[in-house]
């Protein structure tokens, strides 16, 4: 029977300690154990104090998520061996979910999480008068949004969304996954007042993709393909004002016109305000030779094959 | 008979990185590698086209690879985002025949050639760090980093997502360590290592860009490295040419020069300085220049 030393993140603000710190525990458990039943037996058998948030524990309840060796994960869906072995650790550190504010041990404060997933209304809102009977909805329209409603809202994206760290109030990849689940269900009839409300300064053009909700989501939703299709539904609904909306433009003028980036119109296309702020790096850039001298030197063969598929090809979101 | 790989640098690296471009040229014969030219190549759309028009996104890169195709090899990127950009759209393609199909008729519509999907996407990084790629390396006999102590900045889009990445484990990579490592440096080893450089939203949310980019400059910094070394060129613009900004925004100095993974190996190799043309670095790389012997 494996045994493992937990160095568990304690934090217990109301009993006088107003500093945080990790404490170890020894247990011998089973090859199979999951990291969330080790830290029950931890609080059973050794210290009760010990807190942490749970429900479930079969990855429904999203309640259990924490860093487990600094990776974000449900305890309840993983097993401490597996922490060892994908860490290639003896030591199982187990801290609270990052870009959350610690209230006691493993627990942190959820309020932001919720602030914002209500901020994106994530309800259906359909319009005109109710049906007689049920709305209909085909299959394959329910595919469409079929990853994004698998959220459980464990907060695991959050974690270690790198664009959250750097700014608080970005709304984040579980709230947006949950509003393209709406925007893009066809029962609801706020699609273009949803992609204005997604585009403000915190909103879908804050995300820097960074990866880290694909990477970390228990339940295979894909947060950042959320934020991507919500762009989509942005510029399907002509909601294109945001400097992220403007920078994508510079992009698409880019490959319609040479094929490749225009890097003499994107910043200024992107923030005609902003970028004469930016004169002193943009002259340090041209001392270098880092901005091109004419922005007409870069066009790449039988460009017409890309001005016919920019003419052509149809979004489909 | 040298590798040949259809070369796809990506759009930074031909023009604002010229450098990048220009080193990886140099060190291809001395690895044995041809590089051969893309001329229908548009830009990848960098998630930017994605986030507008993924369907676009889609056939504008399918049309890249069906390029290197038609020339029978591999895709070489030196780019983080092209990579991610090139390699999802081919796994996209390759698991759904019906998007291929799909794919393919808005290409022939277009005049371009269909795709059959026969391609693979790798990076430079990525051909390096295998044996094959560094038994490359020591037949070269490098005269070495002399200790350098560098800190590798790996950035996003090469790691993660894993499921279409998948060269090591996203979170403790160590393809960048090996090579340092094989070149006779020093790894200086800190955690901003894998997190994001900010740039993808560098001209739109600027502050914010520079706060994420700050987390990797000031550990490299606080982990005693004397340079930092990334495989992409947009991470560079962001920890080289904005670092000032970054230094202003944060109250901090880094004093962090960084070189692109080809420079590093160039210097290893002993590359003339002026290939590498380290003139166009925003941080100057003396210092690194001098402990190298270069």
């Amino acid at each position: 029977m494996p045994a493992t030393t937990f160095r568990i993140f304690r934090y217990q603000p109301d009993s006088g300690e107003a500093e945080s710190y990790h404490q170890d525990f020894q247990l011998e458990h089973g090859e199979k154990t999951t990291l969330l039943d080790a830290i029950l037996r931890i609080q059973n058998e050794q210290d009760g104090t010990v807190a942490v948030r749970y429900s479930c524990r079969s990855a429904i309840c999203g309640s259990c998520a924490c860093k487990a060796n600094g990776k974000t994960v449900l305890a309840c869906m993983m097993q401490v061996e597996h922490v060892k072995t994908d860490s290639g650790q003896e030591v199982v550190q187990v801290d609270p979910i990052g870009n959350f504010t610690p209230i006691k041990d493993l627990v942190v404060d959820m309020t932001p999480f919720w602030d914002k997933f209500k901020a994106v209304k994530p309800f259906l809102i359909p319009d005109g008068p109710a049906p007689e009977k049920e709305r209909l909805v085909p299959k394959a329209a329910m595919e469409k949004i079929a990853k994004e409603s698998k959220c459980i809202l464990c907060a695991a994206c959050y974690s270690e969304c790198n664009s959250l760290a750097a700014d608080p109030e970005f709304v984040g990849p579980a709230a947006f996954a949950w509003g393209y689940r709406f925007a893009a269900d066809e029962r609801d009839g706020q699609r273009k007042n949803r992609a204005k409300l997604y585009s403000g300064e915190h909103g879908v053009w804050d995300c820097t993709r960074c990866m880290f909700c694909n990477e970390r989501c228990p339940k295979g939703v894909d947060p950042r393909d959320a934020i991507e299709k919500l762009g989509s539904i942005a510029f399907q609904e002509k909601v294109t004002s945001d400097k992220g909306a403007r920078h994508a433009k510079a992009f698409l003028i880019s490959l319609r016109t040479g094929g490749k980036l225009n890097e003499i119109l994107i910043a200024p296309y992107t923030d005609p305000i902003g970028a004469p702020f930016n004169a002193p790096l943009a002259l340090r850039m041209a001392q270098k030779g880092k901005l091109p001298k004419s922005p007409l030197t870069h066009r790449v063969k039988d460009r017409d094959q890309v001005k016919n598929l920019i003419k052509n090809v149809k979004e489909t979101i | 008979m040298p590798r040949q790989f259809a070369y796809y640098p990506g759009c930074v690296a031909e023009f604002s990185s010229k450098e990048l471009n220009a080193t990886t040229k140099a060190l291809a014969p001395l690895l044995d590698i041809e590089l051969l030219p893309m001329p229908q190549a548009t830009c990848c759309g960098a998630g930017d086209v994605a986030q507008a028009k993924p369907n676009l996104y889609l056939t504008l890169n399918v049309r890249i690879l069906s390029e290197a195709e038609s020339m029978g090899v591999d895709i070489l990127t030196i780019c983080n985002v092209c990579t991610l950009n090139l390699r999802r759209a081919n796994k996209m393609v390759k698991e759904d025949s019906r998007v291929l199909e799909a794919v393919n008729e808005e290409l022939v519509k277009a005049g371009a050639r269909p795709y059959q999907g026969t391609i693979e996407v790798t990076h430079l990084l990525w051909f390096l760090a295998t044996e094959e790629g560094l038994s490359l390396l020591e037949a070269r006999g490098p005269r070495g980093l002399n200790g350098l102590k560098v800190a590798p900045y790996y950035g996003c889009q090469l790691l993660r997502p894993s499921s279409v990445m998948g060269f090591e484990d996203p979170d403790r990579p160590q393809s960048l360590e090996r090579l340092i490592t094989a070149l006779g440096g020093e790894v200086s080893d800190y955690e901003g290592k894998t997190r994001c450089c900010g740039f993808p939203i560098i001209l739109a949310r600027e502050e914010v860009a520079l706060k994420e980019s700050h987390v990797a400059l000031a550990g490299a910094r606080d982990a005693g490295a004397q340079v930092m070394v990334t495989p992409c060129p947009l991470c560079h613009l962001a920890m080289d040419a904005y670092q000032r900004k970054t230094e202003q925004l944060m109250g901090e100095e880094y004093a962090m020069p960084v070189l692109h993974l080809p420079q590093l190996i160039g210097l290893a190799l002993g590359l003339p300085t002026k290939t590498m043309e380290f003139k166009r670095h925003l941080v100057p790389v003396d210092e690194v220049l001098s402990i190298v012997g270069a």
